[in-house]
């Protein structure tokens, strides 16, 4: 290669060729080596679906990660091409926590979907060479990460080293659990690891353990050369499956008993996992963080062990019994609210627990177990004193996704009296990873709050908007007052709220003309108002969970939680603005108004642009901020505008029994086509739409 | 009341069936006669009393040639096969006189004038022996003629609304019952389609009449039933061409006995061996060992007949290895075999690779075996091959030995990503591939999948019920796969070769009635994974009678569990006490290694269908038992014994068997193992699609690949949990396949294949034979098969096209065809 030809630039300066029409923001689908290594600064080859060119910025969750786009080569002369490979550099502080990262880039075409990166404490190892078949291993020396990709069908990877004799090892394959957020991946990596002996005899295998990852302990009493082996369980195979083996010497920490701490205290708990020391009792600090997402690296007798799942709380803490309490008739007493470690300690173990109560006093029952890490899919009954069965709750949900844990919420007690809590795994299985943490409290009204997307994409002078669904728990049937913070600069917010009798918000964001390329990742969240009806929720301020929009095959929208929002200033796309000729109106019940709607469109964009103010696809409806009672006229709506077509108008109608709402706002939508399934959506400045008061109705807020 | 006394009289008529009437010439069964009703028949059996030396099993039968006299013929008559039927109420004697033997016995008749027609008890046994409750018959789908009858009878008010009624009652003439359809059509006396099913002479035609002409009383609302059957004799040892009578007696469920000698049915298991009469009659036609089947009633025994091959077995060189040759050792000196000698170590070598592993050994294995002097090579040898070498380095097999039994066992679970897809498909394969590789107990292998809950993806056994879909599917696959039981026919109606019920079907399937699914997410977005749970309620209900049906085992009382009926179920399932979980099993293994299991089917075991070695059946069984169900232990008995190292030619004396085991029974290389030896032979590979190159076929997961060779040679669908399904019979496809097709012709003649390499090599024409003869049929060429190739090498076209045609001609032989 000849340098003279080569100029090296900051693909960021070089942002300023034309935005093609119908152009998505570019969708990441792998990152090699998947792994960094703590207190290390490594180069990483990030690939995408889409343009990467003009990449200026990467975001990293959590703390003590940072990452920079390298400047990418281009031959001196050439024009530009679409970049879907790109390094980018990570530097990984020494106490950074080990774990999963998200990241993404920001670039003109917007903000891309989430990539994932493992932080890692060993060496990180780049699977190297032809490693595909027994007799041509890649020889490696443990402990490490070992990184490599699963990359066609019935590729085989294949990695030698040595043990001293009497040494464990763990084998930590983390790689399906990394393509959930993966836009367009369609078909998921199900990894099995075998370990061989040097003549390839199977020792052990692991297929499925964290999901479809496995994870193998193993005991190597001989000292010698061994193989280990990762393929796809069925031998397939994508140039996007990469995979990282955490391989350590050191013990593996599955879970604690109890699960449950009490925050800011000292704890001790029993370590559950592999090549545990012979006194598994450990003793710790714990965070003052509350939640049941916290993760702490547990001190062993010279380091930290790897992250172990727990939950912080300041409930008061009840330990299950040593006695037998399996039944109704010898359940353990406990008190209301109470938070109760327990375990299910062998196969069929079933625990019971009691407690008083009050008719009408109404109840919520919740078990956390698998969804941090242990190995119990519960099975949750509340019975009557005389073990009749009351509720039962198998799985729980929260948003759009499920879980194995359950959950028995807002309970009303029918009578005064006893009644009992009986939990089983639901395979009547036990262990000593069958840990959970049992909570038992007065049911309060509340709300959770969850994005339908995780990135919002800006133009200089444009507009875009954010849906923001509610769920109400507990009978909460008050107004959620929505907000944004940690906005980029030149970006402003018109923050909606979701109506006592809908489920549906909108925050509207505006960048000034003058703003350049930015992103900078954003907090929503709401906050209970006042209600007229039903019990009032607490007053803090309440974040919304965020989904990732992902490609189904069938082109429907699967979603997945993601821990960032993401609110970039990009290029101008195909739409420069929509403008309304009316941004207030009020109707009256019964009445039609009508409001044209302009579309100023990029310079040769001529194709479809299709207005809405319900955000839905294939017939599922994701976000509708409409008062109740207020639709659409589609037959005297024009929405398609076809053919470089501008002018568009939407009639709103107002059911003649809706409501009084005043100033509830809208985001008037043109959405773009990108591909079959996939669309851009611009927004209007903010519609704000009322519903007169009528003489037989009271308003709704 | 008239019933009650019939009971009554033949409980005493039973007591004596087994009784010899001391101090006299002749053995008559039963030493005294009760008969109860005009229409009650008692078969007598007449022998000679037992000289010392005999035994009962040997004892000639002279009941048809014996004569017979009633002193008082207004009592009672006899007829000359030694039947006798009442006429009015009195007591008398009988006399049976052979040649110089003469003997009396008494026989008392009551209730003659008195007698009742019973129909479920008296009327359906006769429809059912003629043929008429038949599913070909007026039991079909739609019945036959517009008269339909259910199954065996098993709905007795439907078939008497079928009968008495239907039709506007036109099957029937009371005032003429002789005209009455019911009997006119069967006797042949108006056209039958089915042809003359009923003899005017026969007891069952007055019985009919008798029944008829009292108005068709309808069947009572609780009928007694049949609830065992006892022939005699249990087993006989005979001559060619020589009779035996059977006489069946049938026990109520209120205690009673009653002999049904002329209305139970008599089929036999092996008609090279035995023709029965309808009566009963049963002819030795040639020689072995054969069972008559004697049905009544839901009822079902089994008599085992002997027939000797000749008149003197030495078993001069034969030694014992094990128990288990000491017990062939016994059948074949009962049944007069010689068995044939030991097979060839190159013979013995193959024979144990491919049964273990279901591969050739390589040029290096086979060497080392025959030029090795160890006496206790072939001992070592098994021992290798299934992984129980003291020194572990030796244990390299387990691999293979893994694969090759998942290949087994995912056939009869019918494990295919059609039902399960390919995850699941995965996951089955590797539990069980994991629990061979560790040599898992059976009865565990059985319970966790018995019992198997949680992710298919995860759980591989979970797969299980996603083939077996509901209660009925599990029920049956549970039955036939761990059981030998083809329980099938029982979801319908009585079972007609066993005991079992519906109520014994449904109550087997109550186990499954709470297995179901829910889905969950944690194989994340696209897992779309579903977990197996049992869950708080569901039952199975009786189709005919309604009733909720308990959880019962076969045979058994009810069993539940509060949170997984299946847990007791698999207790009962795999306990050692249950004879047929073992056996069953046992068998099969019999039938893998020896090429034919002790009972055929393998996978039929029923009591109506003896194994040929009823000894040696049960003490592999204990074997299996008391070594905690281990299948590599049982293997290691079977291969290590002398029987399984018979050679496979046959002697003179022992040609015309084919279940003893007195030669090594050859068997055609199924298509998997096949393919396998011949890509070894020729030095080529298969690719199969999405597994990776040099995956051989007996590593297969799947059920279904596209490849000609495979569907050709009859690698199973996985559709029937039934071993038939791998048909075992050659075909002309096959058979032009290996002669003509293109694909074993490329392999031979491609650019990388061991002739390929040879001659690249510049190797010596008597090296390249031998090496031939090796990779195919492990043994070296004899001096004449040399001298014939020398003499092919000179009249080919080119040296290539010798030893391809040669190494063509080697794997079209039986030799290498054929596990021999």
């Amino acid at each position: 290669m000849c340098f003279r030809k080569l100029l090296l630039l900051f693909v960021g300066i070089l942002a300023t060729s034309e935005t093609p029409a119908q152009t998505s923001y570019p969708m990441l689908m792998s990152i090699r080596p998947v792994a960094a290594q703590q207190g290390q600064t490594s180069e990483h080859t990030v690939r995408s679906r889409y343009d990467l060119y003009g990449a200026y910025k990467v975001l990293v969750s959590g703390d003590g990660v940072q990452g920079e786009v390298v400047p990418h080569a281009v031959k001196q002369g050439e024009k530009p091409g679409k970049i879907e490979a790109l390094k980018v550099r990570f530097t990984v502080s020494a106490n950074a926590q080990p774990g999963v990262r998200d990241f993404r880039l920001a670039t003109p075409r917007g903000v891309s979907t989430l990539g994932q990166l493992v932080i890692t404490r060993g060496a990180v190892v780049l699977e190297a060479g032809n490693n595909d078949s027994l007799s041509t291993p890649q020889t490696v020396e443990l402990p490490a990460t070992l990184c490599g990709a699963i990359e066609e069908a019935e590729d085989i990877d294949y990695y030698q080293f040595r043990v001293d004799a009497d040494t464990s090892f763990s084998f930590h394959v983390r790689s399906m659990r990394l393509q959930d957020r993966i836009h367009d991946l369609q078909q998921h990596v199900d990894p099995i690891l075998t370990l061989r002996s040097k003549s390839g005899a199977t020792l052990a295998s692991s297929d499925n353990f964290y999901s479809a990852d496995p994870f193998l302990g193993y005991h190597f009493e001989d000292a010698g050369e061994y193989l280990l082996e990762i393929r796809d369980v069925r031998y397939h195979g994508n140039a996007y499956w990469e995979y990282s083996i955490e391989v350590a010497a050191q013990p593996f920490v599955l879970n604690t008993y109890p699960l449950g701490l009490a925050a800011r205290k000292a704890a001790q708990v029993e370590l559950i996992g592999f090549s545990i020391p012979s006194n598994p009792i450990a003793e710790f600090q714990v965070p003052a963080q509350q939640g049941k997402t916290v993760e702490v690296g547990i001190p062993l007798e010279s380091t930290l062990s790897n992250p172990v799942p727990l939950i912080v709380t300041d409930l008061p803490l009840t330990n299950e019994q040593p006695q037998e309490h399996s039944r109704t008739e010898n359940a353990q007493q406990v008190s209301v609210p109470t938070g109760i470690n327990g375990r299910l300690s062998s196969e069929g173990e079933i625990d019971c627990y009691a407690f008083d109560a009050m008719k009408g006093d109404m109840l919520t029952v919740e078990v956390t177990a698998r969804r941090r890490q242990s190995a119990i899919d519960s099975h949750l009954r509340i019975l009557d004193s005389n073990g009749k069965q009351l509720q039962l709750n198998d799985d729980l949900k929260i948003g759009k996704r499920g879980y194995s844990d359950s959950l028995i919420e807002s309970w009303t007690v029918p009578a005064d009296g006893k009644y009992v809590i009986e939990l089983r795994d639901v395979h009547l299985r036990g262990g000593p990873r069958f840990v959970y943490f049992l909570e038992l409290t007065r049911s309060k009204p509340y709300f959770q709050l969850f994005a339908d997307t995780d990135k919002t994409q800006l133009a200089p002078g444009a507009a875009g908007v954010i849906f923001v669904r509610a769920v109400r728990k507990n009978g909460f049937a008050g107004t959620i007052e929505l907000g944004i913070d940690h906005l980029p600069e030149g970006v402003t917010a018109s923050s909606g709220r979701i109506l006592p009798d809908g489920q549906d918000g909108c925050i509207i964001l505006e960048a000034s003309p003058e703003t350049n390329l930015a992103a900078t990742n954003v907090l929503i969240h709401g906050k209970a108002t006042r209600s007229n009806n039903g019990p009032a929720a607490d007053s803090s301020i309440i974040p919304a969970a965020q989904y990732q929009e992902t490609y189904l095959p069938g082109g429907g929208r699967g979603h997945w939680p993601v821990e960032m929002h993401t609110v970039a200033i990009g290029r101008p796309g195909d739409v420069l603005e929509l403008a309304l000729d009316n941004y207030e109106i009020t109707l009256e019940p019964g009445e039609t108004q009508k409001i044209n709607v302009e579309v100023k469109r990029a310079k040769g964009f001529d194709k479809n642009v299709t207005l809405d103010v319900i955000y839905q696809h294939l017939g599922s409806v994701y976000g509708n901020t409409l008062p109740k009672g207020v639709t659409i006229d589609a037959n005297a709506s024009k929405t398609l505008l076809t053919a470089g077509a501008t002018q568009g108008q939407l009639v709103f109608k107002a059911d003649p029994k809706a409501s009084p709402v005043d100033s509830q706002q809208v985001s008037v939508m043109a959405n773009v086509s990108i591909n079959f399934v996939m669309k851009t959506t611009f927004s209007s400045k903010p519609l704000l739409i009322s519903v007169a008061k009528s003489s037989s109705a009271k308003p709704a807020d | 009341m008239q019933m009650l006394k019939c009971v009554i009289a033949t409980c005493v008529l039973v007591v004596s069936i087994l009784a010899t009437a001391a101090g006299q010439q002749l053995r008559i069964t039963p030493d005294r006669v009760r008969v109860t009703g005009k229409f009650q028949q008692i078969q007598l059996l007449v022998q000679q009393k037992e000289a010392p030396n005999t035994t009962v099993t040997d004892l000639d039968d002279l009941t048809r040639l014996a004569n017979y006299a009633i002193l008082d013929e207004s009592v009672a008559r006899v007829d000359t096969h030694g039947r006798i039927t009442g006429l009015d109420d009195g007591i008398t004697k009988v006399k049976i006189a052979y040649q110089d033997l003469v003997q009396e016995i008494s026989v008392e008749v009551q209730g003659a004038a008195n007698t009742q027609i019973e129909f479920a008890q008296d009327i359906l046994p006769i429809l059912n022996k003629a043929g008429c409750a038949a599913g070909a018959c007026h039991a079909s789908q739609f019945g036959k003629g517009g008269f339909k009858l259910s199954i065996f009878g098993f709905d007795p008010q439907a078939d008497f609304r079928a009968i008495a009624r239907a039709s506007r009652g036109r099957r029937l003439n009371f005032g003429s019952p002789e005209f009455s359809l019911l009997m006119a059509k069967p006797a042949m006396q108006v056209p039958h389609g089915g042809g003359r099913r009923l003899d005017t002479n026969s007891i069952g035609y007055e019985v009919l009449r008798e029944w008829i002409s009292h108005g068709a009383p309808p069947p009572v609302n609780e009928p007694i039933k049949a609830v065992s059957l006892h022939v005699t004799p249990k087993q006989r040892t005979t001559e060619l061409d020589e009779t035996q009578q059977l006489r069946a007696v049938v026990k109520y469920s209120d205690d009673s006995f009653r002999d049904v000698t002329s209305f139970a049915r008599y089929d036999v298991m092996d008609e090279s061996v035995l023709a029965v009469t309808s009566e009963g009659l049963v002819t030795a036609t040639g020689k072995g060992q054969s069972a008559v089947m004697v049905r009544y009633e839901g009822q079902v025994e089994a008599v085992t007949f002997v027939v000797p091959f000749g008149n003197r077995a030495q078993l001069a060189n034969w030694t014992n290895h094990n128990f288990i040759d000491q017990l062939a050792a016994n059948k074949f000196r009962e049944l007069q075999l010689e068995p044939s000698g030991l097979c060839d170590d190159a013979t013995f070598l193959r024979r144990a690779f491919l049964d273990a592993l279901g591969a050739l050994p390589t040029l290096t294995e086979t060497s080392a075996f025959l030029t090795s002097a160890d006496p206790e090579k072939r001992a070592h040898l098994v021992k290798r091959l299934l992984g129980l070498a003291k020194d572990p380095a030796e244990n390299i097999y387990n691999d293979r030995y893994a694969s090759f039994w998942t290949l087994k066992w995912s056939d009869l679970i019918r494990n295919n990503s059609n039902d399960l897809g390919e995850q699941g498909m995965w996951a089955l394969h590797n539990w069980i591939k994991e629990s061979f590789r560790t040599n898992k107990p059976y009865d565990q292998f059985v319970r966790e999948l018995v019992t198997a809950k949680g992710s298919i993806y995860s759980s591989g056994p979970a797969n299980y019920f996603r083939i077996n879909g509901n209660a009925s599917e599990l029920t049956e696959a549970t039955s036939q796969i761990f059981l030998g039981l083809r329980l099938e026919c029982a979801k319908c109606h009585h079972h007609p070769f066993e005991s079992y019920s519906q109520t014994d079907y449904y109550g087997l399937a109550a186990f499954f009635a709470r297995v179901g699914q829910k889905g969950s997410e944690e194989f994340g977005l696209f897992g779309r994974e579903s977990v197996i749970v049992v869950r708080d309620t569901g039952e199975v209900k009786h189709p005919r009678t309604g009733q909720q049906m308990a959880p019962t085992p076969l045979a058994g009382e009810p069993i539940d569990h509060e949170l997984d009926r299946r847990i007791p179920l698999a207790k009962w399932l795999t306990a050692p006490d249950n004879h047929l979980f073992a056996e069953s099993v046992v068998n099969r293994y019999v039938g893998y290694l020896l090429g034919r299991g002790l009972v055929e089917p393998i996978d039929d075991m029923r009591s109506t269908n003896p194994p040929s070695n009823t000894a040696l059946l049960s003490a592999l069984s204990k074997t299996f038992v008391d070594s905690q169900f281990n299948l590599k232990h049982l293997m290691h008995e079977i291969m290590t014994s002398r029987l399984y190292q018979l050679s496979s030619q046959p002697t003179e004396h022992n040609f015309s068997d084919r279940r003893f085991y007195s030669h090594y029974r050859v068997k055609r290389l199924a298509a998997e193992p096949l393919l396998d030896a011949i890509d070894k032979a020729v030095g080529a590979t298969t690719k199969f699609k999405n597994l990776p190159p040099g995956t051989r076929a007996t590593e297969l997961p799947d059920a279904e690949y596209p490849n000609y060779f495979l569907k050709t040679f009859a690698k199973p669908r996985r559709a029937s949990v039934c071993e038939c399904e791998r048909v075992p019979d050659e075909n002309l496809a096959q058979a032009l396949h290996t002669l003509n097709g293109d694909i074993l012709a490329e392999k031979i003649s491609g650019k990388a294949s061991r002739i390929g390499k040879l001659l690249a090599n510049k190797t010596e024409h008597d090296d390249i034979v031998n090496q031939l003869y090796l990779a195919t049929l492990i043994r070296p060429p004899s001096p004449q098969e040399l001298a014939f190739s020398r003499e092919l090498l000179k009249t080919s076209p080119n040296p290539k096209e010798c030893y391809e045609d040669l190494l063509w001609a080697l794997i079209n032989s039986k030799q290498f065809l054929f596990v021999h």
